[in-house]
């Protein structure tokens, strides 16, 4: 079963477009600074990775648009590798046995580092959470939320990004270039009449090809959820594929404002 | 409509740690007062005690063997004794409608960690290493459906020492929201250096067995292992996962707050799903991690929610805190004191703190316990109180 949900708000935040209204523009901007954190509290953005601070920086603009309260709106965060250059840093400390290791950067190298901290900035004691699924995280971060909405009935903001593929690790595989993405999602019941209608995710045929991407966005784990709210902003209506063909065929159909 | 969590059936779970293999194993080990504590094989520069699992694991079958990991092997383990409760489902479900709904701090970390350390002497990443096959969650979600015959939704939670607790409360929804019929949840952690020393780094590393709840604690033993566990509409359980509390501190991203206030929340917010009051509560598996700030921090929460006659135990003394593995070790646990009728001693925990008030076992207790909360707390401020109820 898959129930209807309303999108509230979206965001973006990749190189060259720190955000969705910039990338919906067209308006590529490479001397654009690194992401910001903007959401996050003074210290945690001092000490947060640019991961961290990409996934603030969506889920921000989302959470703004959406109008929806800070402190209490729930939130799933979805990474396929998290903080994968923070570990791979402590790694290297350790290996190289440098220095011991740092408390703070293993702190904050938990999968769970950005929802933790956008936690605390928000002060928000309620929902959160973080996942990992490859291919099939911005398709299992939406499944983690449906489930939240169909019992519950709150609304939700889904985050999902990736860093760059750690070439340290990737070897001669094709890497893929940074990318976080957001939708703040409510039940359709509870929605503004405006506001445009998903259903999902199921497994499904898809009819709506995936938007041009740029080639490293395209290849990153989390390209799903961009085509999902690129699609969205376009008005396109149709059952879109959120993995590119790299997971298990796992869809979200648009239905459009009612 | 809404369709709120309701009670449902725990058909079966397996649990592996340092106590043991098998749940006889490791209810012998608990019933025995026996701690799966011991030296640390793994070479860091300092001294501490480790939960190491020591039966040899089995090898994955031949096609899957590229995707050998400790995890997925001790995952493999779990799901062999898992075997007759998973056919008898796979013939009553559609594989489609199971879900797997894991929870991991490292997954594959440790042959990221030994292919690293390779890559800083040659230069080169072993030939063999993948990081899809590997490192990521997704590595033991394929192994662990291709073992299971699931084909439902399928992810791996992480938020660090409550990722396998959560699982619970995710497929509890997908259930109540009709999108799985039945779940294979849990999850397991294995030993690396990367986080013996990164919770060395944080002050946080006793240099010998845990004694958490004692006033002479000084810091948490790290294990490895888990558990895992089939949820199922209308099965025949073995005890009922009746709710799951959630909440966040908002506080800090590596130290509890110290009132224990989203501890607190998680409990309460179990009790609120479940409907009940907190003199309904039998038993409390606590966090107990052995760290002045988290046990002092817990015990307050535990003292102001439950009062301070509820018997409390804390298991990490036996199998060391198996971090993304607790969660689903310590539902496990629970589950046999309701079967069993006893809750073992809190090992290491004499001469208790003075200032905790609580009701700490220190001596194997027996009685009549309906009802088992079981709490994880993690970095990040995540919290989760997991509410099972015996059959």
């Amino acid at each position: 079963m898959s129930i209807e949900v309303a999108v509230l708000g979206m965001g973006l935040y990749m190189p060259g477009y720190p955000t969705l209204e910039r990338w919906l523009a067209g308006e590529r901007d490479d001397s654009e600074p690194a992401a910001t954190g903007e959401v996050l509290d003074k210290r945690s953005r001092r000490r947060a990775s640019p991961i961290t601070k990409a996934l603030a920086d969506a889920y921000g603009q989302a959470l703004a648009q959406s109008e929806l309260d800070a402190a209490t709106v729930a939130s799933v965060f979805g990474s396929a590798l998290g903080e994968v250059d923070t570990m791979i840093g402590l790694l290297d400390q350790m290996w190289r046995q440098t220095t011991g290791l740092s408390p703070m950067k293993f702190a904050t190298s938990v999968h769970n580092a950005a929802a933790g901290v956008v936690s605390i900035a928000t002060k928000n004691k309620g929902f959160t959470t973080s996942l990992g699924a490859d291919f099939d995280t911005p398709a299992m971060a939406l499944v983690e939320g449906m489930g939240l909405m169909a019992t519950q009935g709150q609304p939700v903001i889904v985050a999902c990004g990736d860093e760059a593929a750690p070439s340290d690790l990737v070897g001669d595989q094709a890497g893929w270039g940074g990318l976080t993405c957001a939708i703040a999602l409510t039940p359709a019941d509870d929605a503004p009449a405006d506001a445009v209608r998903l259903k999902g995710p199921f497994m499904a045929e898809p009819n709506l090809p995936p938007p041009d991407l740029p080639r490293p966005q395209a290849l990153s784990p989390d390209a799903g959820l961009l085509d999902l709210v690129d699609s969205i902003a376009r008005g396109r209506t149709g059952i879109l594929r959120l993995d590119r063909g790299r997971g298990r065929g796992y869809c979200m159909e648009i239905l459009g404002r009612p | 409509m809404l369709n709120v969590p309701g009670p449902v059936p725990i058909t079966d779970y397996a649990v592996c740690n340092a106590l043991g293999s098998t749940r006889p194993e490791v209810m012998q080990a608990l019933h025995d007062g026996k701690t799966g504590l011991g030296p640390c094989d793994i070479k860091v520069p300092f001294p501490t005690s480790v939960g190491a699992v020591q039966v040899a694991l089995p090898e994955l079958p031949s096609e899957l063997s590229t995707w050998t990991t400790r995890t997925a092997q001790l995952a493999m383990l779990m799901l062999g004794q898992l075997e007759p409760t998973l056919a008898r489902l796979r013939e009553r479900v559609r594989p489609e409608r199971i879900a797997v709904v894991l929870g991991t701090s490292t997954a594959g970390a440790d042959v990221t960690e030994a292919a690293y350390g390779e890559y800083v002497r040659t230069g080169a990443l072993p030939a063999d290493y993948n990081l899809w096959k590997h490192h990521t969650y997704g590595a033991v979600l394929h192994v662990v459906g291709a073992l299971s015959g699931a084909k439902g939704p399928a992810w791996m939670l992480s938020t660090a020492c409550t990722s396998s607790a959560k699982p619970l409360a995710s497929a509890q929804r997908l259930i109540a929201a009709d999108m799985a019929d039945a779940a294979i949840v849990g999850g397991i952690d294995t030993l690396c250096a990367m986080t013996l020393s990164g919770f060395f780094s944080l002050d946080a590393l006793s240099s010998k067995p845990c004694r958490p709840f004692s006033g002479e604690r000084d810091g948490i033993s790290i294990g490895e292992g888990g558990a895992l566990l089939v949820l199922e509409k209308g099965g025949d359980a073995q005890g009922l996962l009746e709710a799951v509390g959630e909440s966040s501190d908002a506080y800090h991203i590596s130290a509890p707050h110290p009132e224990g206030s989203g501890a607190q929340a998680a409990m309460q917010r179990a009790l609120d799903q479940a409907g009940l009051q907190p003199a309904d509560i039998d038993h409390v598996n606590a966090h107990g991690t052995g760290t002045r700030l988290n046990d002092s921090a817990e015990a307050k929460a535990i003292s102001s929610l439950l009062g301070n006659e509820v018997p409390v135990v804390s298991t990490k003394g036996y199998t060391g805190h198996t971090l993304g593995g607790a969660g689903a070790t310590e539902a496990a646990i629970s589950l046999m004191a309701l079967s069993e009728g006893w809750i073992p001693p809190s090992l290491g925990a004499e001469p208790l703190d003075e200032k905790i008030t609580l009701n700490i076992a220190t001596e194997r207790t027996h009685g009549s316990f309906k009802r088992v909360l079981s709490n994880s707390f993690a970095f990040g401020g995540n919290n989760v109180s997991v509410l099972v109820r015996g059959v």
